[in-house]
Order: C-alpha cells, then structure tokens, then sequence
C-alpha cells in the first residue's frame, strides 16, 4: 500500500472517536484536565513522523529475534561444530561433507529426503484435494447437517497422534486386527502394513492424511463461504454447471487460501516425525522405509542411536540447515506465485 | 510495607548467591538413573543409607531412552548428578574417557567381591575401574506350560528339538513365536546375542574375535546365522510389523506359545495370572557346548566433578561391600540380578529359576557389546533380512566380517 494511499484512507473515514468523559467517576477531575491535550495529540498522531512506528514493532521483534531469529542462526552456527556442549570444537564444513558423502550418513539422509516428499506428495494430492472436495460439498446450498459432517472430519485433529498412531499400528498388524478381518471375508487386508518396506510409507502417509484432513477441509471452508453469493447466483443464472462454478469463480477466489495451505502442508511434513514416531518408530524401520527428515535428525541430533544414544549435535544441526535452505526455496516460489496480488 | 518486601527480596537474592547459608549442614548428593520405574525402590535403598551415614542423596531418573543423551549434555554442562547409573562397555566408557567418571581402583571391595568378568563391563583400557557392577540380564525363552502340555511337547534340549516343537506347533495353527522384528533391536539383542554363546562360546573366544584371529564369517558364524534363518522361519504371521511391546501381551494372553526375550521381562508376566510360565535356555545345537547370555546391564559411577567426592566415594564402597548390595539386591526389579560374587538372596521365584539356567552353561556378554558395538546397525539390518528372506545367512556371515575388519582397522589406527 502506497503512503498516498494511506492519506485517502484514513481522510475517509473520521478519526477514532475519544469518548469524552470516562465513565467511572473517580478520575473525572483529572481527565478535564486531559481532555484538550488527548485531542491535540491525537489529531497529530496519524503522522507524526520520525521512527515511532518502531516501538510498536519492538515486543514482537524481541520475541522473534530471541525464539526464532536467533535460536534458527545459532543452529547454522552449531552445524559448524562437532561433539556437545563442553567438547564442542569448530570443524569447518566437515559435518556436511560427512552428511553429504560418507556413504552411510548419506544414504539415510537421501533416503529420508525422498521419504519425506513422497510424505509431502500424500498430503499436497490427497490430504488437500480431499479436504477441498470436502469444503465444497460442505459448503453446496443443498447440503444438509453440514454441522455434523464438519464435525465428524474434524474430530481426529483433536486426537493425539502418539494415541492414533498407536491404534493404527495396531488396527494394521495381522495378530491383533487378522481375526476379525477374516471374519467379515477380507482376507486380503490381513498383511503387515507396517513391516513391508513397499506399502509402509504409504500407510503412515495415509493415517497421517486421515488424522489432518480436517485442517484444510475448515480453512476452505471459510475461504468458500467468503465467495459472493452474487457471483455464484450470476454464474447459474448464466447456465454454468457445478464444475465450471468451481474452477472458473470459486478455486480463483479462493487462490489465496489454496497457496497457504500449500505452504502449510510444505513446512508441517517437512518438519513431521511424530506420526513416523507413534507408528514404527524413531528409526524409521522397515528397513528406514518410514524414515523422515525429522525422525533423522532426531536420531542423529536429538536421541543418538540405540544402544550407545550420544548424539551428535554437530550433524543434526546440519540436517536442519540443509533441509530450513530446501524448504526456503520450496515456499518462496509458492509464496510469489500464490500470495500479495493485492 | 514496599521496604519489607525489598528487604525479603534482597534477603533472598543474596541466600541464591551463597548457597552455604542456605544448605543444611548435612551433604545433600543426586543420582541419575534410566530406571524411572524404580523410583520408590531407589528411594527406599536411599533413605535407608541417610540413616546409616546422614548423607541424603535425591534420585534422579530420566526416561530410559533419553538417559544417554540427557547425561552427556549433563556432563558437559557441569550439571551432572554426583552419583550415576553407568550403561556397560562403550556407552559408559567413552564417558571415562572424556574424564566425567572418578576412578574407584582405592575400593578395594571392587576387586574381592566382584569377578573380573564383571569388571571388565566397567574398565578402561588402562585397567581402571571407574563403576560398581550393580546388576545382570539374561536373555532366555519363556514358554507357555499349558500349551505345551495339550500337545504332548517336552522343553527341547537341544536347537534341534526347538526347531521340531515350532514346527508341530506350527502344523497344529498355533503361533511358535511372539517375537516380531519391527523394534530393530530384540531381534538382535535377544534373540541372536542371546543364542550365540552356544555357538561361538564365551569371554575367551569372544577375545580372539576382538583380537581379529577369529572373523566372523567362520563356520561357528555361519552356522548360528543358519539356524537363525531356521528359527526365523516360525516368526509370527505380521512379525515385520510386530514391536518388543507387543510380544509380552501377545504370549501372556496364550497367542503364542514361546517367546525369546530378556530377564527383564519377567515382571510384566504377572500382568497375566493364567499364564502357566516356563523359562528354559536357548536350547545349543546338537554336539556344542551351552552357552547362555548373562549380560552385565549396570553399574553405580561417580561424578568426577562432583562438590562432595569423599561421601560419593564413600557411597560406592558401601554399594561394593557385602551389606550394601544385599540391601540394592533386595530392591532390584525382577529379572534383573546382582554381580557381587557373595550368596544373595533374590526376590521372586521366577527370576530365580531364570538365574538357575546360568548352571553349567558358558556365561558371556553380549557378543559385541565390547569391541564391536560399532557394528550393531549392520547385525541389525541382516538378521531382518534374513527373516524377510531377503539376503542368506553366508552373506549376512560376510557382512559381518567386513564390519568386523573395519572397526579392527579403525582401532588400529
């Protein structure tokens, strides 16, 4: 918004009204007093000039500066050292090249790269498409109980992922859930789930799309019930059918709310662990099938590895640079392509 | 009234920086500690030594699999606790080594009431001793005793007869095993640690693979690798997808009929009171002497930046000594058995049936908790696939042996 335009806003509207006796007697004496010089300043306080606005901005910047801006620098810092707190010595560049080409490191690191995009791709195709295929019957003229639907797809943001990553480990494996699939005559669902290399990643993705659908599924809701009603009566007045309504007057409106949400959906499972770790555990097993970006660098960084569990802080802050650089390059793109055609 | 508070204010500010003024006269140490599910028992052991000594020593414990991690960060910090729980071998070695631990070679209890097999979990490559061994795990098979009667099956003696009671279990639809492989780490730790001293024998042999005069890829390997395979052969349907945690239930609850687990796991048996239970030893092959894996699972270190090292010191010469073990024996968790070379009575006849297993067998650690930890990822990563049928017992025995030269070449450097 330019500074001119700013002037014609505010010279639109009239300026916030000071009531002009507050209403508890007490302080009535002295607010005679303050009246004039409240009004003074306040017709000078639409522009005063100078830096001002700045100490608005501070109490935020403090916060971010102190938990965002610095603990993120510091972690860059931390990727150029190796062994912890008290033995920490500066080792250049070698924790990247240790995660880039020793064939080990690398190769989990690889691995858990593609994991997680195959991880992204579930939630981006399925998770999103779902939850706008869902937004748009939820919010059809003609739908009746949207109430109850809405409710029932969001319910299982409420559960704790350690819970149903719990169940559905269980719901999935042959010994607990085999009987009573047998019994109803499906077999074929009788398999370990979980302990094929081949389907475990896609199942993890998909308990994950079923506990999330929810998220996107409320916030293209609200981006729905935004569009004008006008527009929409206007487009059946001119014959268009549910499909053309939607590519052609409500998925452009609601471009906007399309793009957060692909960022969202971009950063949450770029930084996901917890459902790998409820489901099949921290070290991404079978065969680091389900190993993500988050739960290697929480065994490298965080845990260690089982049985000696001496982390390497050095190396997990290296995962975290390289993949916060990825992600950067992911969302700004996203961001330029979706967001500020204001 | 804004004086007095200013005044209490300062009062207390200067007790934080002097915190002489505010101690009691008695010596107040910390313990650290993975064994969170003992609390009231450590404590227990803890007050009774404040009566003894006036020293009050505050457990600690963090969650298991955090301890580790939690300690080192501790340590380095100078935040660590006086007294800790130490991991055996490379885990708590490596702490020595960086000079957090207090050498306890001056108690000379150490020496006379513990064997040096047990020592030799807690010494550094000088010879210093820098813990008390406190206790012992095995890894044995419990066996459902009512399923076993119903289809005429005797406890099997030897690996073969095992392989023939899986088998008729199997013929009959009942599930041989409970064990799965998706925990990645009881599959190697009970199950082929657990069955290798039967093959490859004990502390003596295990020296000249460490030595390198032995790879692990000659025939007592090959073999072992083989009849893991076999064995494998009768996992649970779903045992990809099966964890540790789901054995105990599934076995208790009568699904399966064996399951090959730690001493440790005794105590979670009583969840399940018509549970017939039996225990006997991973049965050796036909003509090999039988081993078993007693493995030495922890011990007491003290820091060695700790405020107070005489009453540390002080504390672990009365945990080496006769009385003090008798006393932390009692309060052990079943399953988990005291290193002190001095008759001690255990609670819990179960575990003590477990221990009984140990007569007449070969006793070692686990084979590469010494040397060779380095490689536990790469045994990790075979024994599953052998049980998926992914790769065969000679070229996992390969693997093995190239991860065996590399971590001989590396400490040789």
């Amino acid at each position: 918004m330019s500074p001119k335009q700013t002037g014609q806003r505010l010279g639109v509207h009239p300026a916030p009204q000071v009531p002009a006796y507050p209403a508890s007697g007490r302080i009535m004496k002295g607010s005679v007093n303050l009246q004039p010089s409240l009004r003074a300043r306040n017709r000078h306080s639409l522009n005063p000039g100078g830096g001002y606005w700045f100490w608005y901005l501070l109490p935020a910047l403090l916060v971010y500066i102190l938990f965002m801006a610095y603990p993120m620098l510091d972690s860059v810092r931390l990727s150029l050292y190796a062994g912890t707190t008290g033995t920490r010595q500066y080792v250049g560049l070698a924790n990247y090249t240790r995660l880039f080409t020793d064939p080990v490191v690398s190769t989990r690191f690889w691995g858990a790269f593609k994991n997680t995009w195959v991880f992204f791709a579930y939630h981006m195709l399925v998770q999103n498409v779902l939850g706008m295929l869902f937004a748009v019957i939820l919010t059809s003229r003609t739908m009746k109980g949207r109430k109850i639907y809405q409710t029932i797809i969001f319910i299982p943001c409420t559960i704790a992922v350690m819970v149903s990553g719990y169940l559905f480990r269980l719901l999935l494996n042959p010994q607990f859930a085999g009987p009573s699939l047998r019994a109803m005559g499906l077999s074929a669902l009788v398999r370990p789930w979980l302990g094929d290399p081949r389907t475990a990643l896609n199942v993890v993705s998909l308990v994950s799309v079923w506990q999330w659908v929810g998220i996107p599924t409320m916030m293209f809701v609200a981006g729905l019930q935004g569009v004008s009603e006008d527009l929409l009566e206007a487009a059946d007045i001119e014959g268009c059918n549910a499909w053309q309504t939607f590519w052609h007057i409500k998925f452009p409106l609601i471009l906007p709310v399309v793009g957060m949400i692909a960022i969202l959906t971009f950063v949450s499972n770029f930084n996901a662990f917890d459902v790998v770790y409820a489901m099949t555990g921290p070290n991404g097993p079978p065969n680091y099938a389900t190993d993500l970006i988050g739960s290697l660098f929480y065994r490298y960084g965080v845990a260690g590895e089982h049985p000696i569990g001496i982390p390497e802080p050095g190396v997990g802050a290296a995962i975290s640079t390289s993949v916060f650089v990825m992600l950067l390059a992911g969302v700004l793109p996203t961001l330029r392509a979706t967001q500020g055609r204001d | 009234m804004k004086k007095l508070t200013a005044l209490l204010l300062a009062a207390l500010m200067l007790a934080t920086l002097v915190p002489g003024l505010v101690q009691a006269e008695g010596v107040k140490l910390t313990m650290g500690s993975w064994r969170s599910d003992d609390t009231a028992q450590v404590q227990a052991l803890l007050d009774k030594y404040k009566e003894l000594t006036g020293v009050e020593i505050t457990f600690q414990p963090t969650v298991p699999a955090q301890y580790n991690a939690t300690l080192r960060l501790q340590l380095d910090n100078g935040t660590g606790p006086d007294l800790m729980y130490s991991r055996t071998f490379a885990a708590s070695k490596e702490l020595y080594d960086a000079g957090f631990l207090l050498p306890l070679n001056d108690i000379a209890a150490l020496k006379d009431n513990f064997s040096a097999a047990s020592l030799e979990a807690f010494m550094a490559d000088d010879g210093t001793i820098y813990a008390v061994p406190y206790a012992a795990v095995s890894q044995i098979v419990y066996y459902n005793k009512a399923i076993f009667a119903e289809n005429n099956l005797e406890v099997p003696t030897t690996f073969e007869e095992l392989l023939n009671v899986a088998q008729a279990l199997k013929d009959k639809g009942i599930e041989p095993l409970a064990n799965g492989i998706a925990s990645n780490w009881d599959i190697l730790e009970c199950v082929f640690l657990g069955m290798l001293p039967n093959y490859v024998g004990g502390a003596e042999e295990r020296a000249l693979y460490e030595a390198g005069e032995r790879k692990m890829n000659d025939e007592a390997f090959v073999k072992a690798l083989t009849d893991f395979a076999a064995l494998s052969k009768y996992l649970p349907e779903g045992f990809e997808a099966l964890a540790n945690e789901d054995g105990p239930g599934m076995f208790g609850m009568g699904r399966a009929a064996m399951f090959i687990d730690g001493s440790w796991t005794v105590g979670m048996f009583d969840e399940y009171p018509d549970l017939d239970l039996g225990v006997f030893a991973i049965p050796a092959p036909e003509g090999h002497t039988p081993g078993l894996c007693f493995h030495s699972d922890m011990g007491m270190a003290g820091n060695a930046a700790t405020q107070h090292p005489e009453e540390v010191k002080a504390f672990l010469a009365w945990f080496a000594s006769v009385e003090g073990a008798q006393e932390a024996a009692n309060l052990l968790p079943a399953g988990f058995y005291p290193m002190i070379n001095a008759p001690v009575e255990l609670s819990g006849e179960m575990a003590m049936t477990i221990l009984g297993l140990n007569e007449g067998k070969v006793l070692d650690y686990r084979f590469i908790w010494k040397d060779f930890l380095g490689m536990y990822t790469v045994m990790v990563d075979n024994l599953n696939a052998i049980a998926r049928g992914e790769t065969t017992p000679e070229a996992a025995a390969e693997a093995f042996a190239a991860a065996q030269e590399e971590i001989l070449a590396a400490k040789a450097e």
